[in-house]
């Protein structure tokens, strides 16, 4: 047996007996697909909510035209009395709007009306409503506008300089995948996160151990003992990753998309095509992992530095999503961003360069090769088995 | 065979082994004795491997351990000074693990290792996972893995160390053992009593030097002491003074 297998497969039995490495390394994975489905679900509702809501009203005696053309417009009212600004402070209410009592005569007079819609601007999951209702109001506004123009023989057109129109160039599965953006996130984190126990017990736990002494006196160069640990830790980073995906895109099929005008749909080929542009990751997560691990002096050492490690994957994702780019072939051969682009491009269906899968899994392997030296290098060190 | 000759070694500013020469024959014990602080770890760990010499030459069976490391390594067997062990892994998988690492015959990797578990009357505890092990437990399990492969040269540091009597007795046995099979056995200790009985050959070190070596006579002879113990302190306080 050649010795980087005899390490890779003590490590995998070690790992496979950590009850608490095994439980962070597959939560995670477990959990995302869960709260990919609860928050695609709720946004999805918080939607069509607005589509059919029932607006609490004050004064609603007093316009019973514009009610009647709510009503039209499939809203139900409700009839509100009391204090609305403090009903919508409590959160009783999302909304009120209230007609003012001189509304008819206002109306007759030609005088324009304030209608107040009392919202509260901190709550997110009531914007979606007050935005509908702030359409309804300005869109019964045009239509009264348009009748009072014509009878006075003046085409509405004078008052509509410009009209807008929404022209959407991305396809409705591009417009799935940017709203899932997260899923990508979701799968470079399950890179570094699967592993991270496995990587951290094989360095810092065996130096705190003091079991890296008699490890060293076998026969065996250094290089071989660190790839078969890296080989061990990228096992279980992979095997993370690609449970993220198989369950996050399982979720996804859960999730009631159409309903927002969303199309999702992952085959089998699309599914092999993601698997093979994220896991060469795997092998890039665990090298630092490592040397981070060799640097700890202890496991506790080393688990704090590993969780700031694991902000790192976020950037890209973070960064994409507040700073939309022309995706260019080179930036396939970043690390991280390589692997979020090319998941957001398959999730969308769009055609992908090979040249992306060569470029980003070249990369990650290439560097983590380097970082791998580099931490054997340190094993080479005297001073690793002091302090 | 091992052989070590005029061997320095500094960390910083200390300078932790000045001087060391001797050689430990096949088929003999030979103990490397010194209060605490004295060089010995820091010249056993040259010998394995650990630690590089600034200057001297270190020689198991014939090969320079600062130019052919695996080489050399491959030709001890070693008790080293940190007894740590993977929890989660039984005794008997401790022994392979370092078995295959020597390249032992996977074929008689099985029996080479229940031979060891009998010897070292560990039959009840190698199937058992070493979380919990006692002292004396743990120390059999270390002594397992370093002789699986059938080492020709043997490096022992402080073996008996916090051990009760009955696993010091079994170490003695071992050792006892490895005598008669033609090995050389180099073990390091701060114990006179226990270097006195198991050793034909004694190296005194003492603050990194070398102060006396010999068997128990020379010793008691150099140092104009009836009583050994009371050699060997002598020889100490005067390598201090």
């Amino acid at each position: 047996m050649h010795p980087v297998s005899i390490v890779l497969g003590k490590e995998i039995r070690d790992a496979a007996r950590d009850r608490r490495a095994l439980l962070t390394a597959f939560l995670f994975p477990v959990l995302s697909p869960l709260l990919v489905y609860f928050m695609m679900t709720a946004i999805i509702e918080l939607q069509t909510d607005a589509d059919k809501m029932t607006i609490p009203i004050i004064g609603g005696e007093h316009a019973p035209a514009l009610i009647q053309w709510l009503k039209e417009q499939d809203v139900h009212l409700e009839k509100f009395s009391g204090d609305a600004k403090q009903a919508v402070k409590d959160k009783d209410k999302e909304l009120v709007v209230i007609i003012p009592d001189d509304f008819q005569q206002r109306f007759g007079e030609l005088k324009t009306v304030p209608v107040e819609v009392v919202s509260d601007g901190s709550r997110t999951d009531s914007q979606p409503k007050v935005r509908r209702v702030h359409e309804l109001l300005r869109q019964y506004n045009q239509e009264i506008g348009a009748l009072r123009l014509i009878a006075r023989g003046v085409s509405p057109d004078v008052t509509r300089v410009v009209v807008s129109q929404h022209v959407d160039v991305a396809s409705k599965e591009q417009r799935a995948a940017t709203a899932l953006n997260f899923i990508p996130m979701y799968i470079i984190l399950a890179a570094f996160v699967a592993g991270m126990g496995i990587a951290v017990d094989s360095t810092a736990g065996e130096r705190e151990r003091k079991t890296l002494e008699p490890l060293f006196i076998n026969p065996v160069e250094r290089y071989q003992i660190v790839t078969g640990k890296w080989l061990a830790a990228t096992l279980f980073s992979a095997i993370g990753m690609a449970l993220t995906l198989v369950l996050c895109v399982a979720a996804m099929g859960q999730v009631p998309l159409a309903q927002i005008g969303l199309q999702f749909h992952i085959g089998n080929g699309q599914m092999l095509s993601m698997l093979l542009a994220t896991l060469p990751l795997a092998f890039l997560a665990t090298s630092m992992q490592l040397l981070l691990g060799i640097f700890a002096k202890s496991f506790k050492d080393a688990q704090s530095y590993i969780g700031l490690l694991v902000l790192l994957p976020m950037a890209p994702s973070m960064y994409m999503m507040f700073n939309p780019f022309m995706t260019r072939e080179w930036m396939f051969a970043i690390p991280m961003l390589g692997q979020h682009l090319l998941l957001v491009d398959v999730l969308g269906a769009k055609e992908v360069p090979l040249i992306g899968y060569f470029y980003s899994a070249a990369s990650c392997l290439l560097l983590g090769m380097a970082l791998v030296l580099i931490t054997a290098r340190l094993f080479q060190r005297e001073s690793i088995l002091s302090g | 065979m091992i052989e070590v000759k005029s061997l320095y070694k500094s960390f910083a500013e200390i300078k932790a082994v000045k001087d060391v020469s001797f050689t430990a024959n096949n088929g003999q014990v030979t103990g490397l004795l010194g209060p605490n602080g004295a060089g010995k770890s820091t010249t056993l760990r040259i010998l394995y491997g650990l630690l590089t010499q600034d200057s001297g030459s270190a020689l198991v069976d014939d090969i320079d351990i600062k130019s052919d490391r695996l080489g050399a390594q491959q030709k001890i067997g070693v008790l080293p000074d940190s007894h740590g062990l993977y929890i989660r892994l039984t005794a008997r998988e401790h022994i392979y693990y370092f078995g295959r690492l020597h390249k032992f015959d996977e074929d008689k990797l099985e029996s080479q290792t229940n031979e060891l578990i009998k010897l070292l009357d560990m039959q009840s505890i190698a199937d058992r996972r070493v979380e919990g092990f006692s002292q004396g437990e743990r120390m059999k399990v270390c002594l397992a893995r370093s002789l699986v492969h059938n080492p020709p040269n043997v490096l022992l540091d402080e073996p008996t160390n916090g051990l009760d009597v009955m696993t010091t007795r079994t170490v003695r046995e071992i050792i006892e053992e490895l005598k008669t099979k033609n090995i050389a056995v180099l073990f390091s200790s701060h114990l006179m009593h226990e270097v006195s009985r198991l050793c034909d050959h004694i190296v005194i070190v003492s603050e990194g030097s070398i102060v006396a070596s010999g068997t128990t006579d020379e010793i008691r002879a150099a140092a104009g002491e009836d009583n050994l113990e009371d050699a060997f302190v002598k020889l100490v306080e005067g390598g201090v003074n």
